[in-house]
């Protein structure tokens, strides 16, 4: 049988306590018995001792009745086996009984000799028994004695009874030793056992009770440790269940993987989106599962050297044969010594999204064709009105005719806008990159924008400028985006008011600035700048904006060139847009 | 002398002004059964209180054996010297008396008293005194302790003193009491001292503390022991009765008679044993061999030597 600690600290406990009841019984029954021996001794020399002396007078007088009644009386004592009054001869005087059958007998000759020389107690042993003879002297005449045979035999019995007593004693101390080392054990191993079911709780995924801390003490400590590592796996979100629910809550596919590719967890959206179970995946190959991205074996050869990857574009082959796009990524995970490595792939079903895409792409496609080239021909159409070809138009008629060839070529940047950013967002914008100074092209953008700043009554200042800083870009991309926010610039500008263009080199980067003193972007607006037709909630705002589309152009040119283009501005005093372009070596 | 007759006196009047010991009969017969004569015994103790215990279950054993002559109860008076006795024997107030010879005697003298039956005790129903000495003394008769000293037992004892004072005083001895046994005596006189005790009196004599002791004949050999030899009796006293039980003349003959019948049956019934027993070891009664002057006569002779000691304080036994 197996004793726990519970049952090891009783036994351990309760061996000592009964080893050294039982020494301490022993060595208690052995002291004892000594002493009972000496006390029953002394006693028995004490009694002759009174006795003598009492009878000194009646023997010096020869009073034998006297004699007689104090003999009786010491036969009558405890442990006193026999009693005599002798005289100087020797001889018996009274054994203190009436009839006195001893009367006249000799004692023994080593008593009458000892009571001849001797006024000491002289003590003969004899079995189970003592005989203490008192000799009694007077003026130094020998008178007689007294001889008493006191028994020991109580001794036996009472050292049995004292070893019976002191053996009950010990049993009971024993086993109130036993009872409390049991309830010591149990006072000790209780919050063991408590740790003991919580962490069973813990490993089952069970709710953990939080742990009582009752003593201060080592288990107290334990029990605080524990609640302590209880609440950090909750807070560190460790714990099985809870990673359970957030991975099952997860509206990506989650897919686990050995080193070989073998899947050995998946979430219920694997499972859902493929339509295959929780038990077919496991053990399955993730190549089962993903098709091999564009240009690899297998997922995991398109995986980098730290065994990542990001933003894989593949399908999942869901049950029936069915493709589902999803976009990848993955994560290597080493969870033992070995250093063997897991999978954690995330995959989100891109499906949507993709015919989303499409149908952008198609809208795009009916812009170009339904809007855009039809719009060409009204411009056409309305310029060749203002030309006069139909006829010399009357004062009323160009104003018409201005109107609608302001509003078409609004229409026709709007359209522009459209396509531009529909080519941002799918990266099917091209760009001719060459290497070109920086300066002509921000000077080509102020001079193309300087008729529309005129209309406005706002000039531009280049104050500074970098020479010769060449840049890596597109140059029509990069004087689209200057005219933008130089454009930008000017609507937001009071009138008279001047547009300031700085260029300068920033950190290996060619930085350009274009400040307005204009009212500033609004706090809650912000955020919202280079977003596609952000235009603002204010109705100055609004009016001052074009289609809203144009910071967002800009914003992807610019990033695309590798640059950023970010801006500072302050209510009531201006606005200022910086763009960051590498400036090439 | 004189201090133990006022410790008599005072005794009798503690006894005699208290109400009588009194005691019924066992049974559960009822007062009206039980018939209203009393039967009285009367007892001379300086230990009223434990004469009372000792005579009172005889006082009812035949107190409820003589209900057929009209004795319903039985009393028990107690008395402090003999002649408080006499007095209570002569108002009528004591009807029975049952004491050593020579008291037994003295009453019967000086009363209307009738000696009726023996009283046996320990299994005899005489004893004797045995006057003695150590051979080597150089007494050897009775005449020679004129000038010694003499122990004797109990100054109311029959056998230690009474019967052998009036024997050596029989003799011609003249004895005067001492109370130091080294006291020198003159040679017209025999001292004698009281040992109080037989045994007390053996070893005086043997360690030579006194010349000459008295002791019972029955006990003598036994004291003696092995160094009897040692010894030489000088004097061995006429047997007496142990004990005598004596009626008061004047109680009803039918009483008389039922009292003398009943007490002869005794020993013959357990019942009757047993209250024996209990009764200071009464062996038995039964009749004077020779008849009462008969066989108190030697006694009778015998009492003018020991009046004055039975007017002493002292106990019937």
């Amino acid at each position: 049988m197996r004793l726990g600690l519970k049952g090891r600290f009783v036994v351990f406990v309760s061996a000592i306590i009964i080893t050294f009841g039982v020494v301490l019984t022993a060595l208690s029954v052995r002291a004892q018995s000594a002493r009972l021996r000496h006390e029953l001794e002394d006693r028995g020399k004490l009694l002759t001792t009174v006795i003598a002396a009492n009878a000194t007078d009646a023997l010096a007088k020869l009073e034998v009745r006297e004699l007689r009644n104090m003999i009786s009386e010491a036969r009558d004592q405890e442990n006193v086996l026999d009693a005599v009054a002798f005289d100087e001869d020797g001889r018996v005087l009274t054994d203190g009984t009436v009839v006195n059958p001893r009367r006249h007998m000799l004692i023994s000759e080593a008593a009458l000799r000892h009571a001849t020389g001797s006024e000491a107690l002289l003590v003969e042993f004899d079995g189970e028994a003592m005989t203490v003879t008192k000799p009694l002297h007077l003026g130094g005449q020998v008178l007689g004695g007294v001889r008493v045979r006191y028994s020991l035999a109580g001794l036996a019995e009472d050292q049995a009874s004292l070893a019976r007593r002191t053996a009950k004693v010990g049993a009971i101390f024993a086993l109130m030793g036993v009872l409390a080392a049991a309830l010591l054990a149990e006072a000790v191993t209780r919050p063991l056992n408590e740790v003991i079911r919580a962490t069973r709780a813990l490993s089952e995924g069970k709710p953990v009770p939080r742990l009582a801390v009752r003593t201060a003490d080592e288990v107290g400590e334990l029990a605080e440790a524990f609640n302590e590592m209880t609440r950090k796996l909750r807070d560190t979100t460790v714990s099985r269940d809870y990673l359970d629910r957030v991975l099952e809550t997860m509206g990506e596919c989650l897919v686990v993987t050995g080193p070989d590719g073998t899947i050995t967890r998946v979430n219920s959206a694997v499972c859902s989106l493929s339509g295959v179970g929780e038990d077919e995946l496991l053990g399955q190959n993730c190549r089962d599962l993903f098709r091999a991205p564009e240009g690899h074996m297998s997922l995991l050869d398109a995986l980098g050297p730290d065994g990542s990857a990001y933003g894989l574009e593949t399908e999942l082959l869901a049950r029936g044969g069915e493709a589902v796009p999803v976009l990848i990524s993955v994560g290597a995970m080493e969870e033992n010594p070995e250093r063997a490595r897991s999978y954690v792939v995330v995959a989100a079903d891109i499906g949507e999204r993709l015919r989303h895409e499409q149908q952008k792409d198609e809208f795009v496609t009916m812009i170009h064709h339904e809007v855009r080239a039809p719009l060409t021909a009204v411009r056409g159409a309305i310029g060749l009105l203002e030309g006069g070809v139909a006829g010399e138009l009357g004062e009323r008629g160009q104003e018409l005719v201005k109107i609608a060839l302001r509003n078409s070529e609004r229409m026709g940047r709007l359209v522009n806008d459209i396509l531009a950013s529909r080519k941002l967002d799918s990266g099917r914008m091209a760009f001719h990159l060459e290497k070109i100074e920086m300066m002509p092209l921000i000077e080509q953008a102020i001079d193309s924008t300087s008729a529309y700043a005129t209309n406005h009554k706002v000039r531009f200042e280049l104050k500074e400028a970098v020479p010769g800083s060449i840049v890596r870009v597109d140059p029509d991309r990069m004087i689209q985006v200057l005219t933008n926010v130089l454009s930008n610039a000017v609507r937001f500008s009071p009138t008279d008011g001047v547009v300031t263009v700085k260029a300068s080199r920033r950190d290996q980067m060619l930085r350009v600035a274009v400040s307005d003193a204009g009212p500033g972007i609004p706090e809650d607006f912000r955020n919202h700048v280079f977003e596609a037709f952000a235009r603002g909630e204010h109705d100055d705002w609004r009016h001052r904006s074009g289609t809203g589309l144009g910071m967002s152009i800009s914003k992807g040119i610019i990033e695309e060139l590798g640059g950023v283009i970010t801006f500072e501005t302050e209510l009531g005093s201006g606005t200022t847009f910086f763009i960051d372009i590498p400036e090439s070596v | 002398m004189a201090s133990r007759l006022l410790l008599g006196l005072s005794l009798t009047i503690a006894v005699g002004c208290g109400q009588p010991f009194e005691s019924s009969p066992p049974g559960a017969e009822t007062a009206q059964s039980v018939p209203a004569g009393v039967l009285t015994i009367g007892s001379v103790s300086l230990n009223p209180t434990r004469e009372y215990e000792v005579v009172r279950p005889f006082a009812d054993f035949v107190a409820a054996n003589l209900h057929d002559v009209g004795i319903g109860r039985g009393r028990v008076v107690v008395v402090g010297s003999l002649n408080q006795m006499i007095e209570e024997l002569r108002e009528g107030r004591v009807d029975l008396l049952v004491d050593s010879p020579f008291p037994a005697v003295f009453v019967w003298q000086h009363t209307d008293v009738e000696p009726i039956l023996r009283r046996w005790k320990r299994g005899s129903d005489v004893y004797r005194s045995v006057i003695f000495t150590r051979t080597d003394s150089g007494v050897q008769s009775v005449d020679d302790l004129a000038g010694k000293i003499i122990a004797f037992g109990e100054p109311f004892s029959t056998s230690g003193f009474l019967m052998p004072k009036a024997a050596l005083a029989s003799a011609g001895l003249r004895l005067f009491n001492y109370e130091d046994p080294a006291a020198s005596i003159p040679g017209d006189r025999v001292g004698y001292v009281f040992s109080n005790d037989a045994e007390n009196t053996m070893f005086w004599v043997l360690k030579q503390k006194v010349v000459a002791g008295a002791v019972n004949a029955d006990y003598f050999e036994a004291l003696a022991g092995d160094r009897i030899s040692e010894l030489r009796i000088l004097l061995t006293t006429e047997a007496v009765p142990r004990n005598v039980v004596s009626v008061r003349s004047s109680l009803d003959p039918k009483v008389i008679q039922a009292i003398e019948a009943l007490l002869l049956e005794m020993h013959l019934s357990d019942e009757g044993r047993a209250s024996l027993e209990e009764f200071e070891e009464t062996t038995r009664f039964d009749p004077f061999p020779g008849g009462p002057d008969q066989d108190l006569a030697h006694i009778l002779t015998l009492l003018p030597h020991v009046e004055e000691d039975l007017g002493v304080v002292r106990s019937p036994r």
